[in-house]
């Protein structure tokens, strides 16, 4: 790892990973992904009525007039960004792997830099652990199969260097812009 | 340790997206990155002022995000609606002290502490303070750092709201102070990106 000599701010760090651990990482991060979307975070079941949330139903449950704004950031933040970036990595992964530079690699690295301090995937772990023990007073809340893909996502998130693609020009140096 | 040398200095400067260093005779003739493409900057252009208006955005966004109700709840109990430190009053009586901890650092500590240290980085740096470089560039590590973990509330109201669907056994609807909060988050994350902390190092001309 290497520090700044004036501020100690880390400059490079060794990254443990070639493109095709990076690969089987992205992989990873989209099927984690997919059940997080598919599968309940977190589910209540009240006399016989039942009803389930993940990213979706808590986006879906901001749509109300103008508070909608919220619903919006939350969709980006919680969703879109994610998806994509996780869709981006796997393409350039995709063809450093192979040996070559991917179409339009300046754009996306540059889109990953900018998307990057907007990706919230772990503070959205945080919230469904906080809505939790909230309401577990008043209701028998359950988590479900999807909270556990919410943490592993954020573990290989992390582990993708949380997609900082100043690590990852270095992977694919023989690319030409 | 060797007097350090800045990038003015050496005629170099530094691409902000991928950090290639980049001789500036270089940048006379394409201001882009060689790497990247992307436009080097010296310094980034209007970072202080820029900095600036979105710290006023977020400090006129914070005062209707507490305020204002961020949750209309309603059920057997009655109906109530609860602001943000509201409930985290609720979590402090009923017992809950981490959880009410957890929610005021979230929601009130760090949208404070960046105002904070987000007005000293600017006020020092227009005045080309010399003091304490190296912990002002800390600061605004950790101001960039602690800055989205306050999605939090939204994320919790978001939740609580969709889940608590239950008619007159007990419901849940957002409110407009919960808007307010995330464009607080949104508005102070852009404030902290818009900063340039190459500037808390420049010396006065």
């Amino acid at each position: 790892m290497a520090l700044c000599r004036r501020c100690d701010a880390v400059l490079a760090r060794h990254f443990g990973a070639n493109t095709q651990s990076g690969l089987a990482l992205v992989c990873a991060a989209a099927i984690f992904f997919a059940i997080a979307n598919l599968t309940p975070t977190l589910s209540i079941d009240m006399a016989g009525m039942e009803t389930q949330a993940n990213i979706w139903f808590a986006v879906r449950s901001l749509q109300q007039g103008w508070i909608s704004v919220a619903a919006l950031g939350l969709a980006f933040t919680t969703f879109l960004i994610p998806a994509v970036q996780i869709a981006l990595l796997f393409w350039v992964l995709l063809f450093a792997h192979a040996g070559h530079g991917p179409p339009g690699f300046g754009p996306i690295m540059r889109l990953l830099h900018r998307m990057r301090p907007w990706s919230m995937t772990e503070v959205f772990l945080l919230g469904a652990l906080v809505a939790i023990v909230k309401l577990a007073n008043w209701v028998p809340i359950t988590p479900g199969a999807g909270i556990w893909a919410i943490a592993a996502l954020t573990t290989v998130l992390a582990l993708l260097g949380r997609c900082d693609p100043e690590s990852w020009w270095s992977i694919a140096p023989a690319v030409k812009t | 340790m060797t007097a350090l040398r800045q990038s003015l200095e050496l005629g170099l400067a530094l691409c902000r997206t991928c950090s290639l260093a980049v001789s500036r005779a270089a940048l006379k003739v394409d201001r882009r990155c060689p790497r990247c493409r992307s436009r080097i900057e010296q310094r980034t252009l209007f970072s202080a002022e820029m900095t600036l208006a979105w710290l006023i955005a977020g400090i006129v966004f914070y005062i209707p995000a507490n305020l204002l109700p961020v949750m209309h709840t309603s059920g057997l109990l009655g109906e109530a609606d609860s602001t943000i430190l509201g409930g985290i009053l609720e979590f402090w009586r009923s017992g809950d002290w981490d959880i009410a901890l957890l929610i005021f650092t979230a929601s009130i500590a760090v949208p404070f502490t960046k105002f904070i240290a987000i007005g000293l980085l600017l006020l020092t740096v227009r005045k080309n303070s010399q003091w304490e470089q190296h912990q002002r560039t800390v600061l605004y590590r950790i101001v960039e750092f602690i800055g989205y973990w306050s999605m939090l509330d939204v994320i919790v109201v978001a939740l609580t709201a969709a889940l608590m669907q239950f008619q007159v056994l007990g419901a849940a609807e957002p409110r407009a102070g919960i808007a307010f909060f995330c464009a607080v988050v949104v508005v102070t994350m852009l404030s902290a990106l818009s900063f340039d902390p190459r500037l808390i190092w420049d010396r006065p001309a």
